[in-house]
């Protein structure tokens, strides 16, 4: 359809104006209308649940010595005491000028500490993600190529170790296999993309599989899982086998992008637990992210820099989910063009 | 190319032109591989549940200080016991009676209340879907580790405010995954002439969309029971999850990697008997989806 | 009158390595090489708020840092000597109320700028007014420096404690005055400036500190490392596993006892001089414990001896009373102490009334506290006691006891001094949130022996208390702690191969005399 009509004169102008009116771009855009209303959303649940956290912040802050002046002298310092509503106004107010506030433990501000921790974390998780994903993907269409064959049964006993292997479990038997046994990986420490990218890599590697591994596992179970009904079930599969397509090509030009669904909306799922993963792992590497500091801000009362972790995490996560919507309209045609009226 | 045919679509036509003796044996080798682990997983529960009842076993907590950090196959302590004295086998026990409620409990709250959300919002569209999509989204998006820190730290840690916050996160991943596999569902012909023929929406989700959503939810649920076991061991690692004394498999395996390398198996027996019961979970998520694969 | 033994310690050499515990072939110093020590992020890896002495909120766990980089005024060295480092002696006149330190001449901060009284005297005085809970408790009327080597400080009561408590106060580092005018109090939290053995490369906060030696260090030929690098862990296993890939040398307190077990076999462990003592406290201000036979009970239904041979493996000392073997004034036995008696437990229970209710046990999140407490409520339930456990983290423990709900916790009291750091007045005094005893005759005692100036009164008054206190049944001590700094065998030095007696929870490591022995 589209081929025979970009031949034709004055193609181009058409198209645009077809782009333009799409359904795609139309659903993007109330997808992004949402995606603003869910942000606001969790910055208010965050703010809502932070401030119900029992204890007095400024006692928590000034430790165990306080004498109750400098408790109530600290309070007003911080505005601790003001009302709820005009606290999250006021931090509401600040997000909107470009500012995240200040740490309430040591007066940094919340974009300094977030500029310096949050691209260790970032790239953690990156590797992690990625690795886990490409790996998963081949892996699942090996596998659903033969289903029960011996790749399967082996992919399945791995997948079942990946998933009942706790991370922290597997961050110290990574340690103590890569790193005591032979010298393949640091121990743990962090070493910047800027100073030694080699070493960089090597200082993030046993981290991210730490936090990969069980990701893999549950995208190759679910991915071939997928795969597998679809090719066992699918009728336009006997279609194409019937005109003589080969195999692979059926596998991977039309059994893998219709089996996406299930895991690009499990993976923009995963998304949002993968801060849980970090807040495990990087301190048991020593990685200076913002895992590392997430806890202890939220057993502190540390209620910038918490929204500010939250936000970040919150933005990528809406913004993957907003991408998956889409990806489902691009994937299947029959979604983009709304429902049929019943 | 007909004789090189891959297995796959061998298996898809098995019904129709199978000879009767291997669509038997066929049906015997379904028949095992539902319920041998679907066995398994009984004879496992069942263990943690019954044994102490039946056969006595040491108490799980409050063993005595003198009996501190035995090695497994000590006399009277089959798996050894804890550094403070406990029998590691009476753990296992007890702590896999929490480890199931726990995962049982949050993967049933999010299968019923999550899958029902995403269905309804998947199937209906419109006003209903924005509103359940926006409100999962909003708890997705949210960190559920702060609201499992505020749990624990407002309410004390216990068995019970795990599973609430573990919900946070089953009931929104539950939820997407119904709705976009009824989305999916929705543009389908079969759907399409059910509503032709005048049949109305909700007996459309009961013998419609329910059946063929369900296989895609019990995979994913059945994943999710192993992840929300180690989950509230991830929050005892933090020290938010079932409070010591008490055992679940994922605290048992948050206290032991204190000392991994001094004591392993504290370690290395609840994470088999976990890796047990998730293996056997699969499994029969799997077999399952073999048989349910109607449509 | 100078007190104690300084005059004892006039050199430096008395603090060196050759009293080594270990059998290797050479135990000699030398010169040279890279030391990584790491430090754990619940307690000492944790600097966030950098480490400038009057702002660093947890000054007293990051002391090693501080050591390194601003030396100290005195040291506390092996066997509880008093060491002078930046300080070279002190003298107390006026009834204890008047205290004046000489200062060391010829030293220079690493900018450059001169080390003197006036230096020292600046840092004091904005050591009192800063508005950190970590500021000086002293009742300071005036400070003076009245020659360029020397400091005074008067009080408006006598501290018999005085420079015992100075080893755990910010006052014992001294800041470049220069420094923190021109960089501002913000940067030099983060790039501190000070004249000890060690000065700042790079800082990261509650990550890595990267330090290298002081080429103007006031004592030569120290120290004997080129480089000390400190680096946050995340736990006792984590730390094990680095120090085994040889990422590190030095791991400071461990407190897994399985674990410490398992590092003996490749590395030197060594338990510092234990000075501070676990011990339950007890709600004296509510029920059940405002009843003196059930607090009884609880005294007569412990039995220390197991738990510490089965769980500890023997590693602390018994204590009756809120001094141990490494600390001053320690009495192992108190007399009139309730022990163990399972029988009079019982009888005690059932007349009180405590074995009615299921009295709440808590205590901090630390694996040491947990086993403990553990074994305590096994213990206690034989005698009919029943009890729940919360371990608390730091947050919520201080919350509970601020609420007033708590009952029974499982703490530690006491230090090398009691009258310092987390002496006995934050478990005891009534003006203390976190002490469970509110009496006046104890709150006397404890005061009278931290305000008299002769060692042998001060503890004569000490024995007191602690006797009124096993008397009262105000609360049962279980150990002195010693926390087990891990080490490479080849690194040798005050706290890693020779115990330290600990002013809080850890001792504080001299750097500037540890070193590599091949």
């Amino acid at each position: 359809m589209a081929v025979a009509e970009g031949l034709r004169p004055g193609a181009r102008t058409e198209f645009a104006r077809r782009a333009l009116g799409s359904p795609t771009l139309r659903l993007a855009g109330r997808r992004v209308l949402a995606a603003i209303a869910v942000l606001w959303g969790v910055t208010f649940l965050t703010y809502v649940v932070m401030n119900l956290l029992p204890g007095d912040t400024a006692q928590l802050l000034l430790g165990a010595n306080a004498t109750p002046a400098e408790i109530h002298q600290l309070s007003i310092e911080l505005h601790l005491n003001e009302p709820f509503w005009v606290r999250y106004g006021n931090w509401l107010g600040g997000v909107f000028h470009g500012s995240l506030g200040v740490s309430l433990q040591n007066g940094e501000n919340v974009t300094t500490i977030l500029g310096a921790r949050l691209p260790v974390t970032a790239e953690l998780l990156l590797y992690a993600f990625v690795v886990s994903l490409v790996l998963a993907v081949g892996l699942a269409v090996l596998v659903a190529r033969w289903p029960n064959g011996i790749m399967d049964r082996l992919s399945l006993v791995v997948s079942m170790l990946g998933l009942s292997v706790a991370p922290y479990v597997l961050a110290l038997v990574l340690v103590y296999l890569f790193a005591v046994k032979v010298q393949w990986f640091p121990a743990l420490g962090y070493t910047s993309l800027s100073t030694n990218p080699v070493e960089n890599i090597k200082s993030l590697t046993l981290p991210a599989i730490s936090i990969g591994l069980p990701l893999f596992a549950v995208y190759t179970r679910l991915l071939r899982a997928d795969l597998v009904e679809q090719l066992q079930r699918e009728d336009y599969i006997v279609t194409a086998r019937a005109k003589g397509m080969r195999p692979w090509r059926i596998v991977l030009r039309h059994a893998l992008p219709n089996s996406m669904f299930g895991l690009i909306t499990l993976v923009a799922l995963n998304l949002g637990t993968l801060i849980g993963a970090a807040v495990i792992i990087e301190p048991i590497f020593s990685l200076p992210g913002v895992g590392d500091i997430l806890v202890q801000s939220i057993s502190d009362h540390d209620v910038p820099v918490v929204e500010g972790i939250v936000v970040v995490f919150a933005v990528v996560v809406v913004v993957a989910n907003l991408l998956a919507d889409i990806l489902y309209a691009v994937l299947d045609p029959r979604i983009r063009y709304g429902r049929v009226a019943s | 190319m007909a004789a090189s045919l891959p297995d796959l679509l061998v298996t898809a036509e098995t019904a129709r032109t199978r000879p009767p003796r291997a669509r038997a044996t066929a049906g015997w080798a379904r028949t095992l591989r539902l319920w041998v682990p679907a066995g398994f997983l009984i004879l496992l529960a069942a263990a943690c549940f019954l044994w102490p009842q039946i056969y006595p076993v040491p108490k799980p907590v409050g063993g005595s200080v003198l009996n501190a950090g035995l090695p497994p196959l000590s006399p009277g302590h089959i798996f050894g016991t804890d550094p403070v004295g406990n029998d590691e086998f009476s753990r296992i026990l007890y702590g896999g009676q929490v480890s199931f409620e726990v995962g049982f409990a949050v993967t049933a709250i999010g299968l019923l209340v999550g899958g029902l959300l995403g269905m309804t919002a998947g199937y209906w569209g419109g006003a209903v879907d924005a509103v359940i999509s926006r409100v999962l989204d909003v708890l997705i998006a949210f960190p559920a580790l702060v609201l499992a820190l505020a749990i624990a730290e407002g309410l004390g840690p216990s068995e019970v405010h795990v599973i609430w916050a573990l919900c946070v996160f089953s009931i929104p991943a539950t939820g997407r995954i119904a709705r976009s596999a009824t989305l999916a569902l929705r543009e389908q012909t079969f759907m399409l002439a059910a509503r032709l023929s005048g049949t109305r929406g909700p007996r459309i989700l009961l013998r419609h969309v329910i059946p063929n959503v369900v296989p895609q939810l019990m995979t994913f649920s059945l994943l999710g029971f192993g992840v929300v076991i180690i989950l509230e061991g991830a929050l005892s690692y933090l020290g938010l999850g079932i409070p010591l004394p008490e055992a679940s498999w994922g605290s048992m395996i948050a206290q032991g990697q204190q000392a991994l390398t001094a004591s392993p198996d504290l370690v290395l027996i609840p994470s088999a008997f976990l890796f047990a019961t998730v293996m056997s979970l699969n499994l029969v998520g799997d077999a399952l989806r073999e048989r349910w694969g109607v449509r | 009158m100078l007190a104690l033994t300084a005059a004892a310690c006039s050199s430096t050499s008395s603090s060196s390595t050759s009293s080594s515990s270990s059998t290797q072939a050479s135990t000699a110093p030398h010169a040279g090489g890279s030391l990584t020590v790491f430090e754990w992020n619940g307690y000492s890896g944790d600097w966030p708020a950098g480490l400038d002495p009057a702002t660093n909120i947890n000054g007293a766990a990051t002391q090693s840092q501080m050591n390194a980089i601003y030396g100290e005024l005195f040291e506390l060295g092996p066997k509880g000597a008093i060491i002078p480092d930046l300080a070279t002696g002190y003298s107390i006149t006026n009834g204890g109320k008047t205290i004046t330190l000489d200062i060391r001449q010829g030293v220079t901060f690493t900018d450059g700028t001169a080390f003197n009284g006036a230096a020292v005297l600046w840092n004091i005085q904005r050591d009192l007014k800063s508005t950190c809970t970590c500021k000086p408790t002293w009742m300071v009327t005036s400070v003076t420096s009245p020659s360029p080597y020397t400091v005074q400080i008067n009080l408006s009561a006598p501290d018999g404690a005085f420079i015992d408590q100075i080893f755990d106060s910010i006052a014992d580092w001294i800041a470049s005055p220069t420094a923190v005018q021109k960089m501002g109090e913000k940067a030099f939290a983060v790039n501190p400036v000070g004249a000890g053995p060690f000065e700042v490369v790079s800082d990261t906060l509650s990550s890595v500190l990267v330090l290298k030696k002081n080429p103007a260090y006031w004592q030569k030929g120290r120290p004997y490392l080129d480089n000390l690098t400190f680096k946050t862990v995340g736990g006792d296993e984590a730390a094990y596993e680095a120090m085994l890939a040889g990422e590190g040398q030095v791991y400071e307190g461990m407190s897994t006892p399985s674990l410490i077990k398992q590092a003996a076999t490749h590395f030197n462990v060594v338990n510092e001089s234990p000075s501070t003592v676990y011990d339950l406290q007890l709600n004296t201000l509510t029920p059940p414990f405002n009843n003196a036979k059930a607090r009884q009970a609880i005294y007569a239904a412990t039995n220390i001896q197991p738990i510490l041979a089965h769980i500890f493996a023997n590693a602390y000392p018994t204590a009756q009373g809120f001094t141990g073997p490494g600390g001053i004034c320690n009495e192992p036995t108190v007399p009139g102490y309730q022990g163990y008696d399972p029988t009079l437990a019982k009888t005690l229970v059932q007349q009180s009334g405590l074995g009615s209710v299921t009295i709440k046990l808590g205590t901090i999140q630390n694996p040491v506290a947990e086993e403990t407490t553990e074994a305590l409520q096994t213990e206690w339930a034989s005698v009919g006691i029943k009890s729940t456990i919360a371990n608390y983290p730091l947050a919520t423990l201080i919350a509970q006891f601020v609420s007033g709900k708590w009952q029974s916790m499982v703490q530690t009291a006491g230090a090398w001094d009691p009258a310092a750091g987390v002496g006995v007045g934050f478990r005891f005094e009534s003006t203390s949130p976190f002490s469970g005893v509110h009496n006046t005759t104890l709150n006397n005692l404890l005061n009278q022996a931290q305000a008299v100036t002769g060692l042998s009164q001060r503890c004569a008054l000490y024995n007191q208390a602690a006797a009124y206190i096993a008397q009262n049944y105000f609360g049962p001590f279980y150990f002195a702690y010693a926390p087990a700094n891990v080490a490479v065998k080849n690194v040798v030095g005050p706290g890693i191969t020779e115990p330290l007696p600990t002013v809080v929870v850890q001792p504080a490591i001299l750097w500037e005399d540890v070193a590599y022995t091949s």
